[in-house]
């Protein structure tokens, strides 16, 4: 069937040159569009001087919109100063769908506000979780639900982020898929030659903050270190936490066993990933943990907490879960050392070709934006009255 | 299709379609929160009064009598699910079975099923109302006595600032009070905490307290000309500001006051406060005439702000009987002095007692039933052990 070729436009304050989950997503799922044939433009602030117009690879065209990020990398939110800008390139680019990523960007929210000033039809990413009783929240929630009650389709990445942004948004379940991240293989492949399990290394890489759980590794190292004479550690990534670790490590001395690498720039991430045998995340929440795909890819079996989507994203016997409490933390990795004679990281990662694909990401996203296209245009007093009913409610 | 079959079946499926075609946020998660009757028990509750208020607040009523069960816990139905999708069989007329729809992200799409497909086991890990308590309206006020019990004791001090400052006070009726005050703390403290000897109170307190009268009185000279350049006006209208600061963060709950001993975080509003409320008593007793003047008024406010929350919460620990008369009574003190001052302040101190102690409960209990916290696997998980840096 001869699909209908769309002009998209992706919008949102995270993209390359930063890395992390949303960039990434953006970036993938805009290849494999262009792939299957259509346009996609991608539109986001400029990063200290790359501002302009850039091309990337496959004639991805990115408008670096020459506005300096204002707090944790997010542009300035003008109301209506944005509308020019955004109205130029939607003219100029012929564009048929607007596709808006993360709810705390605030681009994305006033592009696609202008958007549906303009008629265009929207389609909305959420990529995290967020909770409903504090003030940052409300706030957000507030603004998600002023988007959100205007737009055509949504699409969440794991079902756990469905249930909470239609409880946050308001928005019927039925307009909300669910399409996941995927993971590129091609790039994470494991080792040639598999390091010797004489010496089990267990590997972590995330930003040491609260929220990815750097306090539970506090308190899981030691114990693990104790129990396993034969056990290693490999902290990548950065953070204010970094300094507990470094504590905990001269209290136990366990310089020996805890090796820290500081930042791991992305192009490094498969090199300290495929010198270890485990994989371990520890944060507090996630919507959908790439890491854990990557560490599975390269073919280490993964120990996590059971928190937000993450019990959905492998099956049960590539990833042990554990509730985030520093005691039965270490049970699973002593399940998962126990496990690991059985694991093969060739069978995990040609098993990880079959789950994840981001060319399968792009067609089931070519579904929403067809089903976007086919969403009635409302007039004016339709939309307002849509606003009004969520703002009351 | 067998979507629509299903929910023709369940009722309360019906309910949830409708309040989703209406976006109504509310109301979707009352029809969502509707569970299985084996589950929950429903609490008997007249009805009338909500009646009068519309089906919408009645539907909110419903929600918060489910979600304050007591025995909230999560739904999780795996046998009925298994039922629904019996059912799922029985509905479609198609010979071939196919597979179950699982909640995972791994696979791609899964067959059978769009990638918006909303299942049954949809929102079913929330909790609703899992940590809110019910309060009884007679609780809330007993509780709201301590408050104006506070409120008062910061009225007397306004009213020996005002009558000494009219000199209907003067300096040696001023120390009679501090040091008939002095006694009387220790008494209450002496005869309210029953782990306290002698000894202890004589070595702990006795000497603390001596040291600081003699630092006060050290200091009075200082006190004395501190405000000489500002004009009386402005010290009025601060102290007013301060004493409204100290009353809006002083903490009621009494979680900073310790016996001798313990080591509690004193948050930053009661530091706040009790730092508003010594100002205010150095400004005022700037504006009085002898150096004996300024001891003994900074000794009386100082007693008061800083040993009074202690005293109180002796009394309240030790008998609640007790702590109810007293408050009482100096309620009834405090009008009376107040009434003998001026008219207009003692109808404000007693509008205000009344605002207190009666509407604000009542307020309370109205407006807990609005309240709607959603709890579930979403949220971000909390750390079951204290973080010691």
């Amino acid at each position: 069937m001869d699909r209908k070729k769309h002009r998209i436009m992706m919008v949102s304050d995270f993209f390359y040159p930063n890395f992390g989950g949303v960039e990434n997503h953006i970036y993938y799922l805009s290849q494999c569009l262009l792939k299957l044939g259509h346009k996609v433009v991608v539109v986001t602030h400029a990063y200290e001087n790359r501002s302009g117009v850039r091309y990337m690879t496959g004639g991805l065209k990115v408008y670096y919109v020459p506005w300096r990020p204002f707090v944790m990398q997010n542009s300035f939110p003008t109301l209506f100063p944005s509308l020019p800008i955004i109205r130029t390139i939607l003219i100029r680019e012929r564009i048929t769908i607007v596709h808006g990523h993360q709810a705390f960007s605030t681009l994305c929210h006033e592009a696609l506000m202008h958007s549906r000033t303009m008629g265009y039809r929207v389609v909305f990413t959420d990529h995290s979780l967020y909770g409903f009783s504090d003030a940052g929240s409300i706030h957000m929630n507030k603004v998600l639900q002023f988007t959100l009650a205007d737009v055509s389709q949504a699409i969440c990445v794991s079902h756990t982020s469905k249930e909470n942004t239609v409880l946050r948004s308001g928005l019927p379940p039925e307009k909300v898929f669910v399409i996941p991240n995927a993971v590129d293989t091609a790039m994470f492949k494991p080792a040639v030659v598999q390091p010797s399990r004489s010496e089990i290394v267990i590997v972590v890489i995330s930003r040491l903050v609260y929220r990815k759980g750097a306090d539970l590794l506090v308190e899981v190292i030691p114990d693990v270190c104790r129990l396993h004479p034969n056990v290693r550690f490999i902290v990548g990534g950065d953070g204010p936490k970094r300094v507990r670790l470094e504590e905990m490590r001269e209290k136990h001395s366990l310089q020996d066993r805890v090796e820290m690498l500081g930042a791991v720039p992305h192009a490094q991430v498969r090199s300290v990933l495929i010198s270890g045998h485990i994989f371990l995340n520890s944060s507090l929440t996630e919507a959908f943990c790439i890491a854990i795909l990557e560490a599975a890819s390269c073919g280490l079996l993964t120990v996590s907490t059971r928190v937000g989507g993450v019990p959905e994203v492998l099956p049960d016997d590539m990833i042990i879960l554990a509730e985030p409490d520093p005691g039965d933390m270490v049970l699973a990795i002593e399940r998962a050392i126990s496990m690991l004679p059985k694991v093969d990281p060739q069978v995990m990662h040609h098993r990880m070709r079959e789950l994840y694909n981001w060319h399968d990401v792009a067609k089931r996203t070519e579904i929403v934006y067809d089903r976007a296209l086919k969403c009635p245009n409302q007039n004016l007093l339709e939309r307002l009255s849509r606003y009004i009913l969520n703002i009351i409610c | 299709m067998f979507w629509r079959t299903l929910n023709e079946r369940n009722p309360n499926r019906v309910a949830l379609r409708l309040a989703l075609h209406r976006r109504r946020l509310t109301q979707v998660l009352s029809a969502a929160a509707v569970p299985a009757p084996q589950h929950r028990r429903f609490f008997l509750f007249p009805v009338s009064r909500t009646q009068k208020l519309g089906r919408f607040s009645s539907a909110l009523h419903l929600r918060w009598l489910l979600g304050t069960d007591p025995e909230a816990q999560p739904r999780k139905k795996p046998e009925t699910s298994k039922l629904l999708v019996m059912d799922h069989h029985l509905a479609s007329d198609s010979p071939q079975v196919r597979p179950r729809w699982r909640k995972v992200a791994y696979g791609g799409m899964q067959p059978g099923f769009d990638d918006n497909h909303t299942d049954e086991s949809f929102l079913e890990g929330m909790v609703m109302n899992a940590n809110v308590v019910r309060r009884d309206m007679l609780k809330v006020m007993l509780d709201s006595v301590s408050i104006s019990e506070y409120l008062c004791i910061v009225a007397l001090v306004v009213l020996v600032w005002t009558y000494t400052l009219e000199s209907t006070i003067d300096e040696s009726r001023l120390l009679c009070i501090d040091v008939s005050l002095l006694v009387l703390g220790f008494l209450i403290l002496l005869f309210t905490q029953e782990k306290i000897s002698l000894s202890i109170l004589v070595h702990h307190y006795f000497l603390n307290i001596s040291f600081f009268i003699m630092g006060l009185y050290v200091l009075a000279p200082i006190y004395q000309t501190l405000t000489r350049s500002i004009s009386s006006d402005s010290i009025w209208a601060l102290t007013v500001s301060l004493l409204v600061i100290h009353l809006f963060l002083h903490d009621y709950s009494e979680s900073t006051v310790n016996a001798p001993g313990a080591l509690k975080n004193p948050a930053l509003t009661s530091c706040i406060s009790v730092n508003a409320s010594v100002v205010a008593s150095v400004f005022i007793a700037s504006r009085l005439p002898s150096r004996l003047h300024v001891f003994a008024i900074m000794l009386f406010s100082l007693q008061v702000f800083l040993f009074g929350p202690l005293v109180t919460y002796c009394i309240k620990k030790y008998s609640f009987r007790l702590h109810l008369c007293f408050s009482i009574s100096l309620m009834v003190v405090t009008l009376r002095f107040v009434y003998m001052l001026h008219c207009l302040l003692f109808v404000l101190l007693l509008s205000l007692l009344v605002f207190v102690n009666v509407v604000c409960p009542y307020w309370l209990i109205r407006i807990q039933e609005y309240k709607f916290e959603i709890n579930g696997p979403w949220d971000e998980a909390k750390l079951c052990f204290a973080i010691t840096d």
